[in-house]
């Protein structure tokens, strides 16, 4: 095994007799020894680690890091993929099927009838009797036939109603909760995507432009940042959706008027340590101009911080958008969200807690494997963070 | 020294004003208005109620006033509620908020630190390991899950606690239980964490190396050398945080039917009372801005490179 340097190029043996100088060895080394495109001067492929690929290298490492990124491809792919998955509509009603409880076996049918028996048997021990009288009796019959018999057309296509299975349940419409979660999820994740898409542009703008003009503009612009970094602003989102009604274009309106502060915070720092830099003088010799050397130099060299945050500032959004349709002022029906399914669930919670459990723990995981990717691309992007939890 | 902290708290009234500012015109601006009825209101007796309340000045002139009232004091009367001034409200639910806000903050700070403090010296055993896979859960699920499930399993289904009320409730003090273990999971999650990366940094610096040096006891040195340095960064989280548990607590109070100030907050903005809600952005931004001001206070004194000028 020989050595590999940081570089990867193998160190030759070192040479044995004394260096004779000639005129070729003052050529450049790449001519005098005609060496290829993409090898080193040994004419060996270069393999050098860029520092992407070695904040992967660390990332790989860390399992609690991968599983999370899993989970998130799972979760992406599922509701990518909703509207070709053979799951129920998440916005048909159908009021029979109201409160239907979870069952992987039963169908909608089996657990009407279970039901609507476990309620005459009741009013039955009640009333003082073991069995049931011949009018509940024919009240039973009626639903089985009603059961076996009862269609309807959804998408062109005629179905028997009470066949349909509801794996996770149903909800106060009879409406399936396994695809309102998946359908919610779209909701949730895209609102967490969009919010820190817009506040990662603004902020990067804002901070970048700050940052390197420096002087004046740069202690306005902090100061206003200051004076909204003071603000309460989740209440301020609050009573903006309160008073602009529960629009999607609202929400993210209101999350985004807010959310750029930190990230303009990050990038201007950064801006400011890179400005002196050795590459940003050389781009100003030879004539750059300013905003080629903040968005060509400065803005990539913040990426990787920018990563780490936004990674961490997703679940951070969806939390937020959670938080708003939980008090009623975000998703409204008959779209939902992660947050308004757990909102709308608490309702009558003892009786139906499956409406409860199900959203919140496919919530809970999502926001589980974000929060372990966010830790693990942070120590793989940004080792030196003084952040570090 | 006293001229800093002054010329500290006044920097703080500009960002008051922009609170009150932004509110006002946003309220204003939003379609719909506090008179809005299912059933139409008479033209002659709209214009009576608008001048009462002085609704037919231009919007200027109302802001004039509005401001000249908060100096005196006065948040004005409530439009919804006519017979009741916005400060009656206030004053009869902030205790309650006050009293959720600060236990919560208490137990927060109290377990957090505690647990930062024991993971950071049991670093890597399964104390630590336990401590940290509670702060990752803690920080992972929302306090309007970790509420209902608590409610669920400990009202509804095991019926050890009540579930709804307050301490002036026939259940009594044991009802404020739920709330506030919601409320401070996050922050105590949070905390925990914070400290103990803290603490771990502070354990491996220069001075705690003299300090064992000297031949100090492990509690000596943690309590008199490594809190005093590790605890800045949890003290600067500490402003952050109480706005958090603030709106947090609007949450809260929701879930546990908590008579406090932000079962007001939401439901005013829904009835476009104007008053009622400058009235309580207003309080929930003095509180904000007062305990920022604290925190900045007790940072410059745990902090000695700060110097006052």
């Amino acid at each position: 095994m020989t050595d590999i340097t940081p570089n990867g190029i193998t160190p030759l043996p070192p040479e044995k007799k004394d260096i004779e100088f000639t005129s070729d060895s003052w050529r450049p080394i790449r001519e005098s020894r005609n060496v290829k495109e993409g090898t080193n001067e040994f004419n060996q492929a270069i393999e050098g680690i860029s520092l992407n690929q070695e904040a992967w290298r660390r990332l790989k490492k860390n399992k609690m890091a991968i599983g999370g990124l899993y989970v998130i491809i799972f979760y992406a792919l599922i509701c990518l993929s909703a509207p070709i998955l053979p799951i129920h509509s998440y916005k048909k009603i159908i009021l029979d099927h109201q409160y239907l409880p979870p069952s992987l076996t039963k169908t909608a049918g089996d657990l009407v009838y279970e039901k609507k028996e476990f309620r005459l048997k009741r009013i039955a021990q009640k009333q003082g009797r073991n069995f049931l009288n011949d009018a509940e009796k024919t009240q039973l019959a009626e639903l089985r036939r009603t059961i076996e018999t009862e269609t309807m057309v959804i998408d062109g296509k005629t179905i028997k109603t009470y066949e349909r299975q509801y794996f996770l349940g149903t909800d106060y419409h009879g409406r399936d909760m396994l695809s309102r979660i998946i359908y919610g999820g779209q909701v949730s994740i895209a609102i967490g995507l969009v919010g820190t898409f817009t506040s990662v542009l603004i902020g990067i703008i804002i901070g970048s432009i700050s940052g390197f003009l420096g002087g004046k503009i740069d202690y306005f612009v902090m100061r206003f940042v200051d004076i909204m970094y003071g603000l309460p602003y989740i209440l301020i989102v609050i009573i903006f959706m309160a008073l602009f009604g529960q629009h999607i274009l609202n929400l993210f309106f209101a999350i985004a008027l807010v959310s750029w502060l930190n990230v303009a915070r990050v990038v201007r720092g950064q801006v400011i340590s890179l400005k002196n830099s050795d590459f940003v003088e050389a781009a100003r010799s030879i004539g750059a101009s300013s905003r080629r050397i903040i968005f060509k130099h400065m803005v990539p060299n913040t990426f990787g911080i920018i990563i780490v945050f936004a990674s961490l500032e997703i679940p951070h959004f969806i939390m937020i958008e959670a938080f708003l349709s939980f008090l009623g002022l975000g998703i409204s029906a008959p779209f939902a969200s992660w947050g308004s399914l757990v909102g709308d669930a608490v309702e009558g919670m003892a009786l139906y807690p499956w409406r409860l459990f199900f959203p919140s723990l496919a919530m809970v995981i999502f926001l589980f494997s974000m929060n372990f990717l966010g830790d693990g691309l942070r120590d793989a992007l940004d080792p030196k963070s003084k952040n570090r939890l | 020294m006293g001229k800093y902290f002054i010329r500290r708290f006044l920097g703080l009234l500009p960002t008051l004003f922009v609170i009150i500012t932004i509110s006002f015109f946003m309220i204003r601006l939003a379609p719909g208005g506090p008179f809005d009825e299912e059933k139409a209101v008479p033209q002659e007796i709209l214009v009576n109620i608008e001048k009462k309340y002085h609704m037919d000045e231009p919007i200027v002139m109302q802001y004039g006033r509005y401001l000249l009232d908060i100096l005196r004091g006065d948040l004005g009367p409530s439009f919804r509620y006519p017979d009741h001034d916005v400060n009656f409200f206030i004053v009869s639910s902030l205790p309650t908020s006050l009293l959720l806000g600060s236990m919560s903050m208490g137990l927060a700070l109290f377990l957090g630190i505690g647990s930062g403090i024991l993971c950071a010296v049991r670093q890597n055993t399964w104390v630590d390991y336990f401590f940290m896979s509670i702060a990752v859960m803690g920080i992972s699920i929302p306090l309007f899950v970790i509420g209902p499930v608590l409610m669920y399993f400990f009202a509804l289904k095991m019926h050890w606690l009540p579930t709804s009320g307050w301490v002036d409730s026939r259940a009594g003090w044991i009802t404020v239980l739920m709330p506030v273990v919601t409320l401070a999971s996050y922050y105590f999650a949070y905390l925990a964490r914070l400290s103990r990366a803290s603490i771990i940094e502070t354990l491996r610096s220069d001075y705690v190396r003299t300090a064992r040096a000297k031949g100090l006891s492990g509690p000596v040195i943690m309590f008199k050398h490594v809190l005093k340095g590790a605890m800045l960064p949890v003290v600067s989280y500490l402003g952050p945080a109480f706005a958090a548990i603030m709106t947090g607590s609007v949450v809260v109070e929701q879930i546990f039917r908590v008579p406090g100030l932000g079962k007001f907050f939401v439901q005013s903005a829904f009835n476009r009372d104007y008053t009622l809600i400058m009235g309580t952005v207003i309080v929930y931004s003095i509180i904000l801005i007062i305990m920022n001001f604290i925190v900045d206070i007790v940072y410059s004194f745990l902090d000695p490179r700060i110097t006052y000028k």
